[in-house]
């Protein structure tokens, strides 16, 4: 008895021992943060890689274009820019005086072996489709670069801003996904997705040298388990709680939260494929009937999300459509009768676990939609398998989809025959606005053509989007320097931590 | 002896084969592959078409099964279909992390087990038993999740003295392990302590009321004599078979725990394979903790035919 009380003792002291080196200071300012090892530790630094290390890459490589906080193109390695009158060239002049990692110059030859990469099979690059309007790159000088569109673009620069297209040093195509040469705020160290990737401050940056000596990015598979690791001090940074977890920080002295929307959008396509849904007016009758505050506060909590109704532009987007849309049931059961179904509808919606919301969407959705009459039956799926199985080819199945700029997101996934048109959405006039808001010259212009085409989406579109998704990220009291603006917004080199 | 010792052991490499043929059709059996899992939505047309070629996965399952286990027979137990790594490199070292744990945990938890269950198995009845007792149920009633969770609340969130979850790199040396598994050691050994101790009191109870202690006390040998020449050997016996389980049992458990504490072991790397689907990955992990268990269990019978005279000569035909 004796003995197991003094093993305890000493036990607890040990503890204590050790407990007191965990505190020690650290002479360095190192920015912690957690990432989910989406790619199961087969990430690459290769900003145009399938594996994109997302969260590595972003302090480590800039864009020639990047985005202001009112949605509009900025200069960052491109200076400034101009196009030709029919909006097919345009012309970028190039900083001077930036430098790689490795103390190589930035130049033009830099972006054409960019774009020649994106093109190139090889890489099997998703901005291939994305930039597919690019016919051509050329270098006119050491500084300046011409870009020929296949047609007209009036907002080319901000194809530019998308998240992947990011300068990486001519030559150097088949080791930039370990050697992370980039010409950002900070360089790569050490890259172990799995485990802890190390990132240093680059004195040389063309914007000013960051305050932080380090940022260090730790493999955290299990969201409970970045939860934890921020409650207990562990990392500084957690990119982003659920509704649920977010009292854990907001009640809390030493934690800041920040809410802000993202583009991020699910919603249910009701595809017109099927001989239901190929009635404009019952596709509508299924989007009118739902109370869309109801839904947010149901399924991600009153400040997890922004009302959309039904389109995919971002609240943030400068070419978003501010509409109404309370929930309409005597019009929806007006339209159901008109189309022929009097006595109500039945339909099926395939949801899945695949996603923490589906499922909630779903339920809340078959509840709401039976004030109209719309009977709905809602189908569970395996997760494994549901992009091949489920998604485009039920008659009506949940989606996701990620931020994307208005012209991006309104072409891929609405545009007549485009190939994640997830709701068979085909509407001359759609694509015609689409079309001209290319060619259109002026911003005002373009808002309205974008806006009509957004308009169009809300009186015949299949795709039911209740909500954009806001984010809430959680940062130590001590760190600072984080805009209220979604992750591949922030501006690395003006974090800090005190 | 040997014959029995060579039935056994053919029983174990049997029970290893079935093991393995039963993971391999259950994962075959999920929908989606390697390359669904790992395309998503873009897995469709060309792409995927190039990526199971690459894989070799528009082979029969049968084929991919038998090739694989020719390979493993000899040793090669193939390259991961997700992490582009050989199996055994991913496998070697998250075992060691997960061996480190474990034997940690059998380290603190074992002596401890026997101690307090001895403890409690003389002391019968008595405030002290009564406490231990309740409090080992107590603990074998927790789930390990919440269990460890419950640490890191006290430990790390609200006291802040020991790291919650682990962010040390899978490959660094042991030595920068010791700070991050206190935790998780803890919780293990407290779950298996809970166990065995239980077993322990009762078999040390049993011993106690035998005809042979009643006869050493009525000829006199003193109370600690007693308990330490006939009592200990006779009732830890039966308890090693319970140790080995337990043992095995926490192979099951450290998969949890290490979800929990973000531990980069074998437990977490299967249950990111078999998301994956990185048929390889699963199959080789799922043949490691095979082995394991039912070398436990091997070990644990040769042990006990070893300990005890009456099952070492008795006749098997």
């Amino acid at each position: 008895m004796k003995t197991s009380s003094t093993l305890i003792t000493a036990s607890l002291l040990l503890i204590v021992a050790l407990g007191l080196t965990a505190t020690n200071v650290n002479a360095e300012t190192i920015l912690r943060f957690g990432h989910p090892v989406g790619s199961g530790g087969k990430e690459s630094m290769d900003p145009i890689h399938t594996n994109r290390f997302f969260h590595a890459i972003l302090p480590v490589y800039n864009k020639l274009v990047r985005i202001d906080s009112n949605g509009l193109p900025e200069p960052s390695l491109a200076e400034s820019w101009a196009s030709s009158d029919n909006l097919t060239k345009w012309t970028f002049n190039l900083r001077q005086g930036v430098k790689f990692h490795d103390g190589s110059d930035f130049d033009a030859e830099d972006v054409v072996d960019l774009f020649s990469r994106i093109n190139d099979p090889k890489y099997e690059s998703p901005l291939a489709s994305a930039l597919a309007l690019v016919d051509s790159v050329e270098a006119l000088d050491a500084h300046t670069v011409v870009f020929n569109l296949a047609s007209g673009h009036a907002d080319f620069p901000l194809l530019l801003v998308d998240y992947r297209v990011r300068i990486t040093p001519s030559g150097h195509g088949d080791t930039i996904g370990t050697t992370g040469i980039g010409t950002g705020p900070f360089k790569l160290e050490t890259l172990d997705s799995v485990g802890t990737t190390a990132l240093v401050r680059n004195d040389q940056y063309w914007e000013g040298a960051s305050k932080l000596d380090r940022i260090e990015i730790i493999g955290i598979p299990d969201s409970q388990a970045r939860v934890q690791a921020m409650l207990g001090g562990q990392i500084d940074w957690l990119l982003s709680v659920s509704a649920q977890q977010a009292p854990l920080f907001t009640n809390s002295p030493t934690f800041v939260t920040q809410t802000f929307p993202s583009g991020d959008w699910k919603g249910i396509s009701f595809s017109r494929e099927y001989e239901k849904f190929k009635d404009s007016r019952v596709r509508k009758a299924l989007r009118i009937v739902v109370d869309r505050v109801a839904m947010i506060a149901l399924v991600v909590g009153e400040k997890g999300g922004t009302v959309s109704c039904d389109t995919p532009v971002a609240p943030h987007d400068q070419y978003r459509l501010n509409m109404n849309c309370p929930p309409d049931i005597e019009g929806a059961k007006r339209l159901l009768a008109e189309a022929g179904y009097p006595e109500g509808i039945d339909v099926e919606v395939s949801t899945s676990e695949m996603d923490q919301h589906w499922v909630n969407i779903a339920e809340v959705y078959q509840q709401q939609a039976a004030a109209a009459g719309i009977r709905v039956k809602v189908n569970m799926e395996p997760p494994d398998g549901y992009w091949n199985e489920v998604w485009m080819q039920h008659p009506a199945f949940l989606s996701l989809w990620s931020s994307r700029p208005a012209d991006q997101i309104l072409n891929e996934a609405f545009r007549s025959g485009a190939s994640w048109n997830e709701s068979r959405f085909a509407s001359d006039e759609f694509d015609s606005k689409l079309d001209m808001a290319r060619q259109a010259s002026t911003y005002e212009e373009r808002a309205r053509l974008y806006g009509e085409a957004q308009q169009i989406l809300f009186d015949e579109g299949g795709t039911f989007i209740p909500y954009h998704l806001n984010v809430t990220r959680v940062l130590a009291k001590n760190v600072g320097g984080f805009g209220e603006v979604d992750d591949l917004h922030l501006r690395w080199h003006l974090i800090y931590k005190e | 002896m040997l014959a029995l010792l060579i039935k056994r052991l053919l029983l174990a490499a049997i029970t290893i084969a079935i093991v393995v043929g039963i993971v391999f059709i259950a994962v075959e059996a999920l929908p989606g592959d390697t390359c669904t899992a790992f395309l998503g939505r873009a897995a469709q047309g060309v792409r995927l078409e190039t990526c199971q070629e690459e894989f070799g996965l528009n082979r029969p399952a049968l084929v991919r099964f038998s090739e694989w286990v020719f390979a493993a027979v000899q040793g090669d137990l193939g390259v991961s279909m997700a992490r582009d790594t050989e199996v055994s490199e991913l496998v070697g070292i998250r075992l060691r992390n997960t061996l480190l744990l474990g034997l940690s945990a059998c380290l603190v938890g074992i002596p401890l087990a026997i101690m307090l269950g001895v403890i409690a198995g003389l002391w019968r009845d008595r405030p002290l038993d009564i406490g231990l007792s309740t409090f080992a149920i107590m603990i074998m009633t927790i789930p390990e999740f919440v269990f460890g969770t419950f640490l890191i609340l006290v430990f790390s969130i609200w006291l802040g003295w020991l790291p919650g979850i682990v962010i040390t790199r899978p490959d660094a040396p042991i030595q920068d392990f010791l700070k991050d598994i206190i935790l998780p050691v803890i919780a293990l050994a407290g779950i298996m302590t809970a166990h065995i101790l239980r077993m322990v009191r009762t078999s040390v109870i049993d011993v106690m009321s035998s005809e042979y202690v009643k006869m050493a006390t009525l000829k006199g040998v003193p109370y600690w004599t007693m308990v330490r020449r006939h009592v200990l050997p006779n009732s830890l016996i039966p308890t090693i078979n319970l140790i080995a389980l337990t043992i095995a049992w926490m192979l099951g458990g450290v998969v949890v725990l290490e979800v929990v504490f973000n531990y980069p072991g074998i437990g977490r790397l299967i249950v990111d394979a078999i998301g994956d689907r990185d048929l390889p990955l699963v199959q080789a992990i799922a043949l490691v903790l095979a082995i394991i268990y039912v070398g436990l269990n091997l070990a644990a019978d040769i042990l006990t035919l070893l300990l005890n005279p009456k099952l070492r000569t008795m006749k098997f035909q």
